[in-house]
């Protein structure tokens, strides 16, 4: 009864302070929400500028005439095309592999029982602790003694093995009902048909959110495709991006094509965020919440 | 084939155990190692030969190209204690990696609590200030140079608008390092954010409820609910973002190059410069290896502090 009261008056003097503290809020979030986001509409607004018009101090916000030419120019100003088809080609392989590797691999450690189990996966986990730059100079020799540098092997195959990955589905996996499974082996269902018709099935969630981060992350990628390629039909969208700004004398003067070809390159990224949202911040809290 | 088994099963069930459970189990055990062929082999060659390898290397003096390595024992050690250079590179990796981190977790820590005031709109505000995380570290990182352009950019602009100097951003000694640390926390402040929420949302209510009956204010609720509840959290957190931040490469090599005069040279960027600019493969692997040793110092500490002072309910 005195708690029921409490909480009515501290609720009533609560809405007033409450009334404020939202104001505040709002104004602090629509502050930093504005300035993160300027880089990307300074981007556009860049990119749709003339090369006389970005030098001018001080800045426009808007282009007097906006020169929507600056997309395709950019676009084609260098092999932009190739390097996107590179990047979801890579990307899209390396997802697949790892999919396939992390899914086999979380099986056994969740259902199957064998001698060294445990010793195993602590010797996988250990991965988690390397860097994986240590590794790249060795990758590089091994890659060079193959006969694969510059080529989709030396992107795609040192990645084939996620061991964030294995945990994650592990994780996953673990949560289904055992009976579930048992029920599935006496009528003689097989292991790879039990993780290909039943456990696979009921972890979308975790393979979505593996999905989405994967990708975008090899997408994103830039230090190893810089060491182990260099001809331009094998350059990723982020290397042929640097090489653009670089070579092609793009810094310095061009910088609307810049923005523009940047803009490019970024927009795959916002249009697949609006769609799976909810999937990268189930991500970040299932990763948070387990971790 | 299964169906044969099965009868076999029936028939012989209640028995003795059989041959064929025994021959089911030696099948699973088999099962359970073929599912792992793969990933062991995957981690074999692309980790666990590198790792062993990397530690060859760095005991010998190579360039890729010649036939023969060199065995040089402890030299390349002895020459990373020596060095100047390197030091100066731990400097920038500790200055790069506590200021990135400290900015993008106690910016990502406020604005969580301000949107789980639970406010109208507050889907737009986490998207928005998510964003620049999904983007390519360099495809944003040219867009800031753009920004940091001395004469236009938008960063003097807003400096000479408020009445103060203009800087030269990254072209400066003394900026370029505090500019890539801002930079890098634009970016990472949102992931720090959306998991700060995710932590939040996890605290019970009642806790507050409590908090705030025994007279306790906005700023005691926060520090004394809020914060210890999210110490594991946070605490998972530092350490990801600190082993981030000691690899972070792509945002160096775009704006800076470990410019200027080296004043932004982290280990990872002198392990590349060394290794696959000047091919002192033996040098750049053993700066690897002590890249290696500083991220397993850093995990265990913070497991060990962890398990010290961490609240768990």
């Amino acid at each position: 009864m005195i708690r029921g009261i409490s909480l009515v008056r501290t609720a009533n003097t609560g809405t007033r302070s409450q009334h404020g503290l939202h104001a505040l809020a709002h104004v602090v979030l629509l502050l930093v929400s504005v300035a993160v986001a300027w880089p990307f509409i300074w981007m556009i607004t860049s990119a749709l500028k003339t090369r006389d018009e970005v030098f001018r101090f001080p800045p426009s916000l808007w282009p007097a005439v906006p020169q929507w030419g600056n997309f395709p120019e950019a676009w084609f100003a260098a092999p932009f095309t190739r390097y996107f088809f590179n990047s979801v080609y890579t990307a899209s392989a390396i997802l697949v592999l790892q999919i396939a590797v992390a899914a086999l691999a979380a099986y056994s450690f969740s259902f199957i029982r064998f001698p060294g189990r445990n010793f195993l996966f602590i010797v996988v986990l250990s991965t988690l602790m390397i860097p994986v730059v240590v590794t790249f100079i060795p990758s590089y020799v091994i890659l060079a003694r193959l006969g694969w540098l510059d080529s989709y092997k030396a992107l795609i195959i040192p990645s084939g093995a996620n061991v964030f990955g294995i945990f994650l589905f592990r994780q996953g996996f673990r949560q289904l009902p055992r009976e579930l499974l048992d029920a599935a082996r006496i009528d003689g269902a097989g292991h790879l048909r039990l993780l290909l018709r039943i456990v696979l099935p009921l972890n979308k969630p975790y393979i979505i959110t593996f999905s989405v981060f994967t990708f975008v992350g090899y997408y994103n990628a830039y230090f190893w495709p810089l060491l182990v390629t260099n001809s331009p039909e094998m350059r990723l969208l982020t290397v042929g991006l640097t090489s653009f700004f670089i070579e092609a004398g793009a810094y310095g003067i061009e910088w609307p094509l810049m923005m523009a070809a940047n803009s490019l390159a970024i927009a795959p990224l916002f249009v697949l965020f609006v769609f799976a949202q909810r999937w990268y911040v189930q991500g970040v809290a299932s990763i948070g919440l387990k971790g | 084939m299964t169906h044969l088994r099965r009868l076999r099963i029936v028939t012989r069930a209640g028995g003795v155990p059989s041959r064929w459970r025994l021959s089911a189990n030696t099948k699973d055990i088999l099962t359970g190692y073929l599912f792992l062929v793969p990933a062991l082999t995957f981690l074999s060659v692309w980790w666990f030969w590198p790792m062993a390898y990397s530690l060859y290397l760095s005991f010998t003096e190579w360039d890729f190209l010649r036939p023969e390595k060199q065995w040089v024992g402890l030299e390349n050690y002895t020459r990373i204690l020596m060095d100047a250079e390197f030091r100066r590179v731990l400097g920038n990796t500790l200055y790069f990696s506590v200021g990135s981190v400290a900015l993008s977790l106690t910016g990502g820590l406020l604005l969580a609590v301000l949107l789980n005031t639970k406010l109208r709109g507050s889907a737009i505000y986490r998207a928005l200030i998510f964003s620049p995380w999904i983007t390519p570290t360099v495809a944003a990182a040219i867009v800031w140079i753009w920004i940091y352009e001395p004469r236009v950019g938008v960063a003097n602009y807003l400096l000479s608008s408020i009445g103060m100097r203009k800087l030269e951003w990254l072209g400066s000694r003394q900026w370029a390092m505090p500019s890539i640390i801002l930079f890098t926390a634009w970016k990472g402040m949102g992931y720090s954010m959306v998991f700060f929420l995710a932590g939040l949302q996890s605290v019970p209510k009642e806790l507050y409820e409590a908090a705030e009956m025994d007279g306790a204010g906005l700023w005691t609720r926060f520090w004394r609910v809020t914060l210890p509840l999210l110490s594991p959290m946070t605490f998972f957190l530092v350490v990801v973002s600190l082993i981030d931040a000691l690899n972070a490469f792509d945002q160096i090599r775009v704006l800076t190059q470990g410019g200027p005069s080296g004043a932004t040279r982290t280990i990872v960027y002198y392990l590349y410069q060394n290794g696959f600019e000047d091919f002192n493969v033996g040098y750049g692997s053993a700066v690897a290896i002590v890249l290696l040793l500083i991220t397993l110092a850093l995990t265990l500490l913070q497991f060990r502090m962890a398990r010290r002072w961490v609240h768990y309910d």
